[in-house]
Protein backbone atom coordinates (compact mmCIF):
# COMPACT_ATOMS: atom_id res chain seq x y z
CA UNK A 1 0.00 0.00 0.00
CA UNK A 2 2.41 2.69 0.68
CA UNK A 3 4.32 1.67 -2.15
CA UNK A 4 1.48 2.81 -4.15
CA UNK A 5 0.79 6.06 -2.09
CA UNK A 6 2.38 8.32 -4.22
CA UNK A 7 0.03 7.12 -7.05
CA UNK A 8 -3.13 7.30 -5.23
CA UNK A 9 -2.73 10.72 -4.20
CA UNK A 10 -1.64 11.81 -7.66
CA UNK A 11 -4.58 10.27 -9.19
CA UNK A 12 -7.03 12.03 -6.54
CA UNK A 13 -5.48 15.42 -7.10
CA UNK A 14 -6.22 14.96 -11.10
CA UNK A 15 -9.31 16.48 -10.85
CA UNK A 16 -8.28 18.63 -9.00
CA UNK A 17 -6.93 20.94 -6.20
CA UNK A 18 -7.93 19.42 -2.57
CA UNK A 19 -6.66 19.77 1.18
CA UNK A 20 -5.36 16.79 3.14
CA UNK A 21 -8.57 15.85 4.68
CA UNK A 22 -9.80 16.00 1.83
CA UNK A 23 -7.48 13.94 -0.31
CA UNK A 24 -8.04 11.65 2.45
CA UNK A 25 -11.71 11.18 2.45
CA UNK A 26 -11.30 11.03 -1.50
CA UNK A 27 -9.05 8.33 -1.57
CA UNK A 28 -11.80 6.45 0.93
CA UNK A 29 -14.39 7.27 -1.28
CA UNK A 30 -13.04 5.79 -4.67
CA UNK A 31 -11.44 2.88 -2.79
CA UNK A 32 -15.27 2.01 -1.22
CA UNK A 33 -13.61 1.88 1.85
CA UNK A 34 -11.40 -0.74 1.25
CA UNK A 35 -8.24 0.90 1.45
CA UNK A 36 -7.41 1.70 5.03
CA UNK A 37 -4.89 4.55 5.13
CA UNK A 38 -3.17 5.39 8.13
CA UNK A 39 -4.16 8.79 7.96
CA UNK A 40 -0.75 10.50 9.35
CA UNK A 41 0.98 8.82 6.40
CA UNK A 42 -0.48 11.16 3.90
CA UNK A 43 0.88 14.46 5.24
CA UNK A 44 4.54 13.44 5.35
CA UNK A 45 3.85 12.43 1.69
CA UNK A 46 2.21 15.33 0.30
CA UNK A 47 4.85 17.57 1.71
CA UNK A 48 7.47 14.84 -0.09
CA UNK A 49 5.64 15.58 -3.36
CA UNK A 50 5.47 18.97 -3.04
CA UNK A 51 9.55 18.79 -2.38
CA UNK A 52 9.88 16.70 -4.84
CA UNK A 53 8.13 19.36 -7.45
CA UNK A 54 4.96 16.82 -8.59
CA UNK A 55 2.44 19.20 -5.84
CA UNK A 56 1.91 23.00 -5.38
CA UNK A 57 0.19 24.21 -2.75
CA UNK A 58 -0.77 27.29 -1.35
CA UNK A 59 -3.62 28.50 2.36
CA UNK A 60 -6.65 28.60 0.57
CA UNK A 61 -8.10 31.97 0.39
CA UNK A 62 -11.34 33.38 3.19
CA UNK A 63 -13.26 31.04 5.08
CA UNK A 64 -10.85 28.13 6.95
CA UNK A 65 -7.65 28.13 6.80
CA UNK A 66 -6.05 25.04 4.62
CA UNK A 67 -3.67 24.06 2.77
CA UNK A 68 -4.87 23.25 -0.76
CA UNK A 69 -2.53 20.79 -3.00
CA UNK A 70 -2.73 20.57 -6.59
CA UNK A 71 -0.85 18.84 -9.39
CA UNK A 72 2.09 20.57 -11.42
CA UNK A 73 2.87 19.30 -15.10
CA UNK A 74 5.76 17.32 -13.54
CA UNK A 75 2.78 15.65 -11.33
CA UNK A 76 1.09 15.20 -14.30
CA UNK A 77 3.58 13.25 -16.72
CA UNK A 78 4.58 11.25 -13.36
CA UNK A 79 0.81 10.35 -12.75
CA UNK A 80 1.07 9.47 -16.74
CA UNK A 81 4.19 6.88 -15.60
CA UNK A 82 2.32 5.61 -12.51
CA UNK A 83 -0.13 4.56 -14.47
CA UNK A 84 1.09 2.52 -17.09
CA UNK A 85 3.48 0.65 -14.66
CA UNK A 86 0.85 -0.47 -12.31
CA UNK A 87 -0.59 -1.25 -15.56
CA UNK A 88 1.86 -3.45 -16.85
CA UNK A 89 2.16 -4.72 -13.37
CA UNK A 90 -1.31 -5.73 -13.03
CA UNK A 91 -0.99 -7.28 -16.64
CA UNK A 92 2.18 -9.29 -15.82
CA UNK A 93 -0.07 -10.78 -12.88
CA UNK A 94 -3.01 -11.92 -13.96
CA UNK A 95 -1.51 -13.55 -16.63
CA UNK A 96 0.25 -15.73 -14.16
CA UNK A 97 -2.82 -15.88 -12.08
CA UNK A 98 -5.17 -16.68 -14.85
CA UNK B 1 0.06 18.48 26.74
CA UNK B 2 -2.23 18.03 23.77
CA UNK B 3 -1.68 15.96 20.50
CA UNK B 4 -0.36 19.31 18.44
CA UNK B 5 1.78 20.19 21.20
CA UNK B 6 3.51 16.44 21.59
CA UNK B 7 3.65 17.05 17.88
CA UNK B 8 5.50 20.14 18.22
CA UNK B 9 8.03 18.94 20.42
CA UNK B 10 8.85 15.70 18.08
CA UNK B 11 9.08 17.97 15.08
CA UNK B 12 11.72 20.01 17.22
CA UNK B 13 13.63 17.10 18.36
CA UNK B 14 13.47 15.57 15.08
CA UNK B 15 14.87 19.12 13.10
CA UNK B 16 11.92 20.55 12.05
CA UNK B 17 11.48 24.41 12.76
CA UNK B 18 10.44 27.32 12.23
CA UNK B 19 7.77 28.00 9.68
CA UNK B 20 7.73 24.36 8.36
CA UNK B 21 6.95 22.96 11.97
CA UNK B 22 4.08 26.14 12.01
CA UNK B 23 2.98 24.96 8.53
CA UNK B 24 2.90 20.92 9.45
CA UNK B 25 1.22 21.60 13.14
CA UNK B 26 -1.74 24.00 11.04
CA UNK B 27 -2.76 21.10 8.75
CA UNK B 28 -2.63 18.53 11.74
CA UNK B 29 -4.74 21.16 13.37
CA UNK B 30 -7.21 21.70 10.50
CA UNK B 31 -7.77 17.59 10.33
CA UNK B 32 -8.32 17.32 13.52
CA UNK B 33 -11.01 19.98 13.60
CA UNK B 34 -12.46 18.18 10.98
CA UNK B 35 -12.02 14.68 12.60
CA UNK B 36 -11.56 14.64 15.87
CA UNK B 37 -10.73 10.93 16.34
CA UNK B 38 -8.54 10.73 13.47
CA UNK B 39 -6.18 8.05 13.83
CA UNK B 40 -2.98 10.07 12.84
CA UNK B 41 -0.28 7.51 15.01
CA UNK B 42 1.79 9.22 17.60
CA UNK B 43 3.86 12.38 17.68
CA UNK B 44 6.82 10.67 17.64
CA UNK B 45 6.45 8.57 14.58
CA UNK B 46 4.75 10.92 12.75
CA UNK B 47 7.59 13.43 13.02
CA UNK B 48 10.49 10.58 12.43
CA UNK B 49 8.27 10.24 8.95
CA UNK B 50 8.25 13.96 8.46
CA UNK B 51 12.22 13.81 8.71
CA UNK B 52 12.51 10.87 6.74
CA UNK B 53 10.66 11.90 3.40
CA UNK B 54 11.23 16.04 3.69
CA UNK B 55 15.16 14.90 4.45
CA UNK B 56 15.68 12.11 1.90
CA UNK B 57 13.27 14.55 -0.73
CA UNK B 58 15.69 17.50 -0.21
CA UNK B 59 18.94 15.76 -0.13
CA UNK B 60 17.78 14.13 -3.99
CA UNK B 61 17.00 18.04 -4.66
CA UNK B 62 20.14 19.21 -3.30
CA UNK B 63 22.65 16.60 -5.23
CA UNK B 64 20.71 17.45 -8.46
CA UNK B 65 20.86 21.14 -8.10
CA UNK B 66 24.77 20.71 -7.82
CA UNK B 67 25.21 18.14 -10.67
CA UNK B 68 23.35 20.94 -12.83
CA UNK B 69 25.36 23.81 -11.40
CA UNK B 70 28.83 21.89 -11.79
CA UNK B 71 27.88 20.99 -15.30
CA UNK B 72 27.20 24.43 -16.03
CA UNK B 73 30.67 25.65 -14.06
CA UNK B 74 32.26 22.77 -15.87
CA UNK B 75 31.22 23.93 -19.63
CA UNK B 76 32.24 27.45 -18.97
CA UNK B 77 35.31 26.11 -17.23
CA UNK B 78 36.01 23.88 -20.28
CA UNK B 79 35.14 26.75 -23.19
CA UNK B 80 37.70 29.18 -20.95
CA UNK B 81 40.76 26.71 -21.06
CA UNK B 82 39.70 25.65 -24.54
CA UNK B 83 39.48 29.66 -25.33
CA UNK B 84 43.53 29.94 -23.96
CA UNK B 85 44.81 27.76 -26.45
CA UNK B 86 47.82 25.82 -25.69
CA UNK B 87 47.10 26.69 -22.38
CA UNK B 88 48.09 28.78 -18.91
CA UNK B 89 50.34 26.98 -17.36
CA UNK B 90 53.15 26.81 -20.44
CA UNK B 91 53.28 30.73 -20.43
CA UNK B 92 55.30 32.45 -17.48
CA UNK B 93 53.05 33.50 -14.57
CA UNK B 94 53.56 37.11 -13.20
CA UNK B 95 54.31 34.95 -9.63
CA UNK B 96 55.56 31.79 -9.97
CA UNK B 97 53.86 30.98 -6.74
CA UNK B 98 50.15 32.11 -7.62
CA UNK B 99 50.25 30.82 -11.13
CA UNK B 100 50.90 26.92 -9.88
CA UNK B 101 48.58 27.63 -6.85
CA UNK B 102 45.70 28.96 -9.31
CA UNK B 103 46.49 25.68 -11.93
CA UNK B 104 46.58 23.25 -8.74
CA UNK B 105 43.01 24.92 -7.74
CA UNK B 106 42.00 24.76 -10.95
CA UNK B 107 43.03 20.98 -12.29
CA UNK B 108 42.13 19.40 -8.49
CA UNK B 109 39.42 21.42 -7.89
CA UNK B 110 37.61 20.51 -11.40
CA UNK B 111 38.24 16.80 -10.74
CA UNK B 112 37.07 16.54 -7.50
CA UNK B 113 33.94 18.63 -8.28
CA UNK B 114 32.78 16.58 -10.97
CA UNK B 115 34.14 13.24 -9.40
CA UNK B 116 31.86 14.16 -6.42
CA UNK B 117 28.71 15.91 -8.15
CA UNK B 118 28.61 12.80 -10.26
CA UNK B 119 28.60 10.58 -7.39
CA UNK B 120 26.09 11.84 -5.63
CA UNK B 121 23.68 12.73 -8.71
CA UNK B 122 24.17 8.90 -9.17
CA UNK B 123 23.27 8.17 -6.21
CA UNK B 124 20.08 10.32 -5.83
CA UNK B 125 18.89 9.03 -8.98
CA UNK B 126 19.14 5.59 -8.16
CA UNK B 127 17.35 6.39 -5.06
CA UNK B 128 15.07 8.13 -6.81
CA UNK B 129 11.85 5.82 -6.41
CA UNK B 130 12.44 5.48 -2.59
CA UNK B 131 10.15 7.60 -0.34
CA UNK B 132 12.97 7.77 2.42
CA UNK B 133 16.69 6.92 2.35
CA UNK B 134 17.97 5.52 5.59
CA UNK B 135 20.05 8.37 7.38
CA UNK B 136 23.69 7.00 6.70
CA UNK B 137 22.97 7.09 3.09
CA UNK B 138 21.36 10.78 2.79
CA UNK B 139 24.48 12.17 4.98
CA UNK B 140 27.34 10.34 1.93
CA UNK B 141 24.70 12.10 -0.78
CA UNK B 142 25.23 15.97 1.21
CA UNK B 143 28.82 15.19 1.64
CA UNK B 144 29.56 14.49 -1.61
CA UNK B 145 27.33 17.37 -2.80
CA UNK B 146 29.23 19.71 -0.30
CA UNK B 147 32.26 19.06 -1.14
CA UNK B 148 31.48 18.65 -5.34
CA UNK B 149 30.19 22.29 -4.68
CA UNK B 150 33.33 23.79 -2.91
CA UNK B 151 35.54 22.11 -5.33
CA UNK B 152 33.85 23.24 -8.05
CA UNK B 153 34.00 27.16 -6.36
CA UNK B 154 37.52 26.43 -5.72
CA UNK B 155 37.71 25.34 -9.15
CA UNK B 156 36.53 28.70 -10.32
CA UNK B 157 38.68 30.79 -8.23
CA UNK B 158 41.48 28.63 -9.86
CA UNK B 159 40.45 29.87 -12.86
CA UNK B 160 40.26 33.38 -12.03
CA UNK B 161 43.28 33.09 -10.41
CA UNK B 162 45.28 31.50 -13.70
CA UNK B 163 43.80 34.11 -15.84
CA UNK B 164 45.09 36.87 -13.97
CA UNK B 165 48.24 35.44 -13.96
CA UNK B 166 48.94 34.55 -17.44
CA UNK B 167 47.34 37.43 -18.68
CA UNK B 168 50.28 38.70 -20.23
CA UNK B 169 50.13 35.84 -22.08
CA UNK B 170 46.85 35.52 -23.27
CA UNK B 171 44.46 37.90 -25.22
CA UNK B 172 42.51 40.52 -23.65
CA UNK B 173 39.41 38.59 -25.04
CA UNK B 174 40.96 35.27 -23.96
CA UNK B 175 41.20 36.70 -20.20
CA UNK B 176 38.22 38.65 -19.88
CA UNK B 177 35.98 35.62 -21.13
CA UNK B 178 38.23 33.21 -18.16
CA UNK B 179 37.09 35.85 -15.91
CA UNK B 180 33.39 35.89 -16.85
CA UNK B 181 33.40 32.27 -16.91
CA UNK B 182 34.88 31.70 -13.22
CA UNK B 183 32.41 34.77 -12.30
CA UNK B 184 29.32 33.09 -14.09
CA UNK B 185 30.28 29.59 -12.76
CA UNK B 186 30.94 30.69 -9.74
CA UNK B 187 27.26 32.22 -9.53
CA UNK B 188 25.91 28.87 -10.85
CA UNK B 189 27.66 26.65 -7.95
CA UNK B 190 26.23 29.59 -5.07
CA UNK B 191 22.54 29.32 -6.51
CA UNK B 192 22.83 26.01 -5.35
CA UNK B 193 24.60 26.15 -1.98
CA UNK B 194 20.76 26.89 -0.29
CA UNK B 195 19.56 23.01 -1.57
CA UNK B 196 22.90 21.81 -0.18
CA UNK B 197 22.58 23.67 3.31
CA UNK B 198 18.67 22.66 3.44
CA UNK B 199 19.54 19.17 2.96
CA UNK B 200 22.10 19.00 5.83
CA UNK B 201 19.43 20.51 7.97
CA UNK B 202 17.13 18.06 7.89
CA UNK B 203 18.67 14.44 7.85
CA UNK B 204 16.17 11.71 7.69
CA UNK B 205 16.45 9.43 11.12
CA UNK B 206 15.49 5.71 9.66
CA UNK B 207 18.83 3.24 9.70
CA UNK B 208 19.97 0.85 7.06
CA UNK B 209 23.92 1.36 5.43
CA UNK B 210 25.16 4.33 3.80
CA UNK B 211 26.32 1.72 0.74
CA UNK B 212 29.58 2.20 -1.09
CA UNK B 213 30.52 3.04 -4.75
CA UNK B 214 29.47 -0.28 -5.69
CA UNK B 215 25.94 0.81 -5.01
CA UNK B 216 26.42 3.20 -7.37
CA UNK B 217 27.87 1.75 -9.86
CA UNK B 218 25.49 -0.65 -9.86
CA UNK B 219 25.97 -3.00 -13.13
CA UNK B 220 28.73 -0.61 -14.30
CA UNK B 221 31.43 -1.82 -12.03
CA UNK B 222 33.11 -5.08 -13.27
CA UNK B 223 32.37 -7.85 -11.32
CA UNK B 224 35.86 -8.95 -10.91
CA UNK B 225 36.34 -6.10 -8.89
CA UNK B 226 32.73 -6.48 -6.48
CA UNK B 227 33.66 -5.81 -3.10
CA UNK B 228 37.26 -4.20 -3.76
CA UNK B 229 36.98 -0.66 -3.51
CA UNK B 230 40.84 -0.36 -3.41
CA UNK B 231 41.22 -2.48 -6.45
CA UNK B 232 38.42 -0.28 -8.49
CA UNK B 233 40.56 2.94 -7.44
CA UNK B 234 43.65 1.71 -8.39
CA UNK B 235 42.33 0.16 -11.73
CA UNK B 236 40.96 3.68 -12.59
CA UNK B 237 43.88 5.64 -11.81
CA UNK B 238 45.73 3.49 -14.45
CA UNK B 239 43.00 4.12 -16.82
CA UNK B 240 43.48 7.54 -16.15
CA UNK B 241 46.70 7.81 -16.26
CA UNK B 242 46.96 5.79 -19.77
CA UNK B 243 44.32 8.11 -21.16
CA UNK B 244 45.97 11.23 -20.23
CA UNK B 245 49.68 10.08 -21.58
CA UNK B 246 47.79 8.52 -24.55
CA UNK B 247 46.35 12.58 -25.21
CA UNK B 248 49.90 13.60 -24.34
CA UNK B 249 51.63 11.52 -26.96
CA UNK B 250 48.41 12.60 -30.23
CA UNK B 251 49.68 15.74 -28.94
CA UNK B 252 53.28 15.33 -29.54
CA UNK B 253 54.35 15.87 -26.15
CA UNK B 254 54.64 12.33 -24.37
CA UNK B 255 57.18 13.16 -21.81
CA UNK B 256 54.72 16.05 -20.75
CA UNK B 257 51.57 13.76 -21.03
CA UNK B 258 53.17 10.94 -18.76
CA UNK B 259 53.97 13.18 -16.20
CA UNK B 260 50.55 14.75 -16.25
CA UNK B 261 48.90 11.12 -16.13
CA UNK B 262 51.14 9.99 -13.24
CA UNK B 263 49.80 13.26 -11.52
CA UNK B 264 46.74 12.74 -12.33
CA UNK B 265 46.79 8.75 -11.02
CA UNK B 266 48.45 10.12 -7.89
CA UNK B 267 46.00 12.65 -6.99
CA UNK B 268 43.07 10.18 -7.95
CA UNK B 269 44.61 7.30 -5.51
CA UNK B 270 45.20 10.13 -2.79
CA UNK B 271 41.80 11.35 -3.11
CA UNK B 272 40.90 7.90 -2.61
CA UNK B 273 43.01 7.31 0.28
CA UNK B 274 41.82 10.49 2.41
CA UNK B 275 37.86 10.83 1.44
CA UNK B 276 37.10 7.70 0.38
CA UNK B 277 35.35 6.74 3.64
CA UNK B 278 34.16 10.17 4.21
CA UNK B 279 32.42 10.12 0.76
CA UNK B 280 31.45 6.41 1.12
CA UNK B 281 33.26 5.11 -1.57
CA UNK B 282 34.17 2.51 0.92
CA UNK B 283 32.84 1.66 4.02
CA UNK B 284 31.69 5.12 5.24
CA UNK B 285 32.28 6.27 9.17
CA UNK B 286 29.05 8.57 9.44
Amino acid sequence: MKGHLDALILAVLESGPLHGYAIIERLKERSGGALALPEGTVYPALHRLEATGYLSSSWSDGGRRRRVYRLTRGGRRELITRRSEWKAFTTAIEAVLA
Amino acid sequence: MSYLDDLRRELSAAGICGALQRRIVAELADHLDSDPGAELGSPATLAGQFADELGSARTRRAAFASFGALAVAGALFAVALTTAGSGFPHRHAHSGLLGTLGATMAVLGAQIALACGTLAAIRALRRRGAAAMPRAEAVIVVRRTAIGLAAGLTAMAGLALLAIEYNQGQSASSTTLALVAAAVGAVALIAAVPAAVSAGRLTPASAGLPGDVFDDLGGMAPSALRGHPWWLAIVLAAAIAVLVTVAGVLQSDPYDGALRGAADAIACLGCFTVLGRYLGLRAARI
